[in-house]
């Protein structure tokens, strides 16, 4: 993929993060102290669900691109041999369970979310 | 010469000798933030997204854990606010992509313009708190 794409989604899905985020917090903030008839109706919502859902996918697209930049930077053998010299010879096993491990969560924390939401 | 000088030449970065500048420093942390909100934030939300919705007793007895334990409460609010820094930090990174606040001075104003705003949100939540 190209490097301006990945630029791109990153900017953009963080512009929709951020809108959802002020939305949820202008909500729990106008309606304090938070009564749960409240809060449950607006999580039953359409908008919420569907919003919701989308945030699910977008969430872990850009922590994604976010945590695969982090580990191609510093767990190369340039900077793990900084810790110790016998590291550097396994930077690409390191960063191969590094990566596999959040891609796992990641999928996790979606279908969680889903299962939440949709029920 | 050439065989010694080989020798001194260091192979791995030493991440101590290098000075970071503190528009740096809010780079870096905003780093560290994305990835506490991936591991710890994420998932405390989702806790409390499914116990506040699942049904009234639920959200009554999320309520009061969270009324009654100190550590609990702490650990949401410092989630939250993690999440806040990552937020400020990246609406000024965004800013900087559409060439707002680019030069050397702005970029160190603006630094500390987020650590300010985060620091009275974090004095703010401490107030509610406690």
């Amino acid at each position: 993929m190209m490097g301006s794409t990945l630029f791109f989604i990153q900017r953009f899905s963080a512009l929709f993060l951020l809108g959802y985020s002020l939305w949820i917090m202008t909500f729990v903030f106008l309606n304090q102290p938070l009564e749960f008839t409240a809060w449950q109706i607006f999580t039953n919502q359409l908008e919420f669900l569907i919003l919701t859902t989308l945030v699910a996918f977008i969430s872990i697209l850009h922590a994604y691109i976010g945590l695969w930049t982090v580990g191609t930077d510093y767990f190369t053998s340039r900077t793990l041999g900084f810790l110790h010299p016998e590291l550097a010879k396994y930077a690409n096993l390191i960063r191969g369970i590094y990566t596999l491990i959040f891609c796992i969560v990641g999928l996790l924390i979606i279908f969680i979310i889903l299962l939440t939401i949709w029920s | 010469m050439s065989i010694n000088h080989k020798k001194t030449r260091p192979v791995y970065i030493n991440l101590f000798k290098i000075k970071l500048p503190v528009s740096a420093i809010s780079s870096i942390t905003h780093r560290l933030a994305g990835i506490y909100i991936f591991f710890i934030t994420l998932p405390i939300s989702l806790y409390l997204l499914y116990f506040s919705t699942r049904s009234y007793n639920d959200f009554v007895t999320l309520e009061n854990n969270l009324n009654n334990s100190v550590y609990l409460s702490t650990f949401v609010a410092f989630s939250l606010l993690v999440f806040i820094y990552h937020v400020l930090t990246g609406v000024r990174h965004l800013l900087q992509d559409i060439h707002i606040g680019e030069s050397l001075s702005a970029s160190r104003f603006s630094s500390y313009i987020v650590f300010a705003i985060w620091f009275l949100l974090i004095i703010f939540v401490l107030f509610e708190l406690f």
